[in-house]
């Protein structure tokens, strides 16, 4: 193809005189963040894996390659039952994560349900209130010495439920995971319109049919999607097993791990880096599995927001306002309840039914989280981990999205999934491999010992998040924007900073809030790598509650609830503010 | 070039000259936006040289490709591609700033070619206070702000209504004119490009079909698919023979006496395309009457407001005939003058 065209031999107006400085390729600085990303996803499990082959921890010397630590594990019969209480654990949470989430979503988005709106709102909330939290809470109300088992137990005499069992957890578990399913369903029903369930109508199917005949298979891509995510969330959960199985004595694979690894005669076992290297085997299969199923990227662009979905509700008739009611009272009973109890255990001596708590009012647990200095660190560290972290891992990831999707970078297509995989990889799995990272390679000494350390693999596990918010807005940027700015003179960098990220904004600003509130709560990655003078919220609160005391474990997870609220609120403002400009 | 296996660009070459208005005309994936976005620098042909003046942008041979930041080019897109975070002034700011000129020179410009696309008074508007026209001429706007050596337009009057497209054809004419800017108009719309071009390129399959400029496109489109795709055509096959003042016929059991065709043609058969404005019918002739041509009967009829479309059948034929005055109702009778009809292949 030949062309030319020969230059006018006049200029309308004088060309503008082009002084341009001497600067680097655009791939100069795109490599440098493609590497950091890269390096910070997949570097700890080399280590990992490397740690779960040696005879001798990595800072002895000597040691040869073996696979003991495998045999080791396969030999412990607790591991055994670990596993199969995990299992069952996770197909109990799953079935009900996903037939409740999934219900859930049709009622609210496909019914003429009284206070659908604010439903819709309100079925979120497990995600951002902090998990520990919501589980001390259940266990200040529900649990084996909470207050409404004691009522029901000592006071009514009626026979109660025990939240330290499997099915108790489960139960627990799919009140967490719910929102989960619930919006990916709700985004599945949000794409679609309603003539498919319009044409059952017309033909005479009651709404029952509609939904069961026509709703749930059109979901089914959907549902496959979370029952599969759902699964392989469940076999990483720690939280629950060490709070609430404790007094039943039952382990979960994460809380097994976490057991031997702080308890064991020997410290850092190998055959924990191997339970490690096994779990991350599994849950990355399972995720796999899940995006072949369903088309990896296609599910985030579906996270979105989408308009044009037109539907006519399905008419409950009579039951519209028992249903209202349940929802409701489900809300009640998994979310404020809960809530509540953690604010009165805050302010009680202890949550008994021998005596009213006005009795018990004291305010000594909030007087030790407010001079108590372990305490006190465990605030501002997680206050500064959650800020200044959270920033800066929304920055890292905006780069990083943007040269993965709108860049003529190389290697940019190997960024996306090394974007995603951190968070489907088990936090305490994560924790470990950085553990063993910054002990085998000489900067991580710098970091080893203080707020750093913790920083970064803390931020690594959950910048998927914020990749989850970012990707589908800029998606949704008329790629004939970039062009324009190409044609116009500028340069990939130019056209990152002056166009796409402005464009951007509210996309940031909700992945900031997101990566806040998460790594205040978070504190799976950093169980094995908290220390003295480094305590995070979480774990503070794990330890404190397994020594038994219990009152400013509630405080602090106030604290947290409290401070997630306070950043929710100011975000959605900040945010509505952003989108009316 | 080609996306996987389909071959998009075949063969394609063309030279626009200085202050040349040239315009791309073609059907839905004929290639056209393709060789705009290979002149711009956001594809790469596999083969050839692309060039302007004494820059060569590509030159796969030598494995020159310069980038399309660096090609000094005016792009106004199809969906204007304005960006909704900055006004109408810092949109046309945005080429000069990425020049570092200084900022009264901005202004200045920025200004005076605000005053050109008749936009003065919305230079702090955001785009989305602006209406489908108006964003049309931002763009615009940016485009020429740089002083580019040319100026690419993607259809970029799709997005208008019937209306507000003709006045933009006259004006962006008349602003083309007068900066003496050397323009490529890529469009599916051969009102378009009847009535804004100094040369037509129609283009199908990849490949450029016919060349010139609107007259000779129009009046003698030399293929087939070139005198379907502007305006509508009637084709006729029959045989070809040397009428009585040696130029050439074409006798079909229809019109045994002959059509006189222009230009020549190799073989004893052919097609000729005959335009239906053309075609002369009349109706009420006494029967017998010199000259009145070949006897037809009207199919049906149409009133389009500026002319009469009528689908009449010939023998075997339907023929597709305009005329300004309505017909009276029974026979017609068809005339074909010498030197309407033209050989097509």
């Amino acid at each position: 193809m030949t062309s030319m065209i020969e230059r006018p031999a006049e200029v309308a107006a004088p060309a503008p005189a082009r002084s341009r400085a001497r600067r680097l390729p655009a791939s100069a600085g795109q490599a440098l963040v493609w590497f950091a990303v890269v390096a910070l996803v997949v570097g700890p499990f080399f280590p990992l894996v490397y740690s779960s082959l040696r005879s001798k921890p990595i800072y002895l010397p000597g040691g040869t390659f073996t696979l003991a630590a495998y045999r080791t594990l396969f030999a412990d019969p607790l591991f055994w039952t670990a596993v199969r209480n995990t299992v069952s654990f996770a197909l109990g949470t799953t079935v009900l994560a996903v037939i409740g989430g999934t219900a859930l979503a049709i009622v609210c988005a496909r019914t003429n349900l009284p206070g659908r709106k604010a439903y819709r709102l309100l079925l979120i909330a497990p995600i951002v209130i902090p998990p520990l939290g919501l589980i001390v809470g259940w266990l200040s109300i529900y649990g084996q010495g909470g207050y409404l088992t004691q009522v029901v137990s000592k006071n009514v005499h009626l026979p109660v439920w025990n939240l330290s069992s499997i099915p108790g957890m489960s139960l627990l578990g799919a009140v967490i995971t719910i929102p989960v399913v619930y919006l990916t369903v709700q985004a599945a029903l949000a794409g679609t319109d309603s003539w498919m369930e319009d044409a059952a109508r017309s033909a005479g199917a009651g709404p029952w049919r509609v939904i069961t005949r026509v709703t749930l298979p059109m979901l089914r891509q959907a549902i496959v999607n979370c029952t599969l995510l759902i699964f392989a969330l469940c076999l990483e959960i720690l939280g629950i097993p060490l709070f609430l199985g404790a007094p039943s004595n039952i382990d979960f694979y994460a809380s097994y791990l976490y057991r031997s690894w702080s308890s064991g005669a020997n410290p850092d076992p190998a055959f924990v880096s191997a339970g490690a290297v096994l779990l991350l085997v599994v849950v990355s299969g399972l995720l796999l599995l899940r995006a072949r199923l369903s088309g990896s990227e296609q599910r985030f662009i579906a996270a979105g927001a989408r308009g044009g979905g037109t539907y006519r509700p399905l008419d409950l008739g009579r039951w519209r306002w028992p249903a209202s009611i349940g929802l409701g009272a489900y809300i009640g009973i998994t979310c404020v309840i809960p809530l509540l109890g953690l604010v009165l255990m805050s302010g009680v001596k202890a949550l008994t039914t021998l005596e009213a708590p006005w009795h018990l009012f004291t305010a000594e647990n909030w007087r030790l989280v407010a001079t108590d200095p372990t305490l006190r660190r465990s605030i501002t560290n997680s206050l500064l981990i959650a800020g200044g972290g959270g920033a800066a891992t929304v920055l890292l990831v905006a780069a990083a999205t943007l040269i993965a999707h709108r860049s003529g970078f190389g290697l940019r297509r190997i960024l996306a999934p090394a974007l995603i995989y951190p968070r489907a990889v088990p936090g305490v799995i994560l924790g470990i491999g950085f553990f063993w990272t910054y002990l085998m390679f000489t900067p991580g000494a710098l970091v080893r010992n203080n707020l750093w350390g913790e920083l970064i693999a803390l931020c690594v596990r959950n910048l998927t998040l914020a990749y989850v918010v970012i990707y589908p807005s800029l998606a949704r940027i008329n790629a004939e924007f970039d062009r324009a700015a190409r044609s116009s003179g500028a340069g990939w960098w130019t056209i990152a900073r002056r166009i796409l990220l402005p464009i951007l904004r509210p996309a940031l600003l909700a992945a900031f809030v997101l990566m806040f509130i998460t790594l205040l709560g978070d504190y799976d990655p950093v169980v094995f790598l908290q220390k003295p003078g480094t305590e995070v919220l979480g774990v503070t609160m794990l330890q404190t509650w397994q020594r038994g005391v219990v009152g400013p474990v509630a405080a602090l997870a106030v604290v947290q609830v409290g401070i997630v609220a306070i950043v929710l609120l100011l975000g959605t403002r900040i945010l509505g503010r952003l989108r009316r400009a | 070039m080609s996306f996987s296996d389909t071959r998009v660009l075949d063969d394609i070459s063309f030279t626009v000259k200085d202050k040349e208005f040239v315009t791309l005309l073609g059907p839905s994936g004929c290639g056209k936006t393709t060789t705009l976005m290979c002149i711009a620098g956001f594809q790469t042909p596999d083969q050839g040289r692309i060039a302007c003046g004494d820059d060569t942008f590509v030159d796969r041979d030598a494995r020159v490709d310069l980038p399309a930041e660096r090609r000094n080019l005016g792009i106004v897109f199809q969906s204007y591609a304005i960006w909704p975070h900055m006004t109408v002034a810092q949109n046309v700011a945005f080429p000069l700033r990425v020049r570092r000129m200084s900022k009264p020179a901005i202004r200045a410009r920025v200004t005076e070619v605000l005053a050109l696309v008749e936009l003065s008074a919305l230079a702090d508007r955001y785009p989305h206070q602006l209406s489908g026209g108006q964003q049309q001429r931002v763009a615009l706007a940016r485009a020429i702000a740089s002083s580019p050596a040319v100026l690419l337009l993607d259809e970029p009057f799709s997005n208008l209504d019937a209306k507000l497209r003709e006045r933009a054809r006259d004006w962006l004419k008349a602003l083309q004119h007068t900066l003496g800017l050397t323009t490529i108009f890529v469009t599916h719309d051969q009102d378009e490009a009847l009535s804004m071009s100094d040369r037509i390129l129609v283009m199908n399959g990849g490949r450029i079909l016919r060349e010139g400029t609107p007259e000779e496109v129009y009046r003698q489109p030399r293929v087939r698919f070139v005198a379907e795709f502007l305006g509508q055509c009637n084709f006729l096959t029959g045989a070809i023979g040397t009428g009585p003042d040696g130029g050439e016929v074409l006798r079909t059991a229809e019109f045994s006496d002959g059509i006189k065709v222009q230009g020549r043609h190799d073989g004893p058969t052919g097609t000729i395309a005959v335009r239906p404005e053309d075609i002369e019918i009349s109706s009420g002739i006494r029967p017998g009457a010199p000259g009145m041509g070949t006897e037809a009967s009207v199919l049906h009829a149409s009133y389009l407001g500026d002319h009469y479309h009528y689908q009449v059948a010939v023998g075997a034929l339907q023929l597709s005939v305009h005329s300004q005055r309505p017909l009276a109702p029974g026979p017609v009778w068809l005339r074909i003058p010498p030197g309407v009809a033209t050989f097509v292949e």
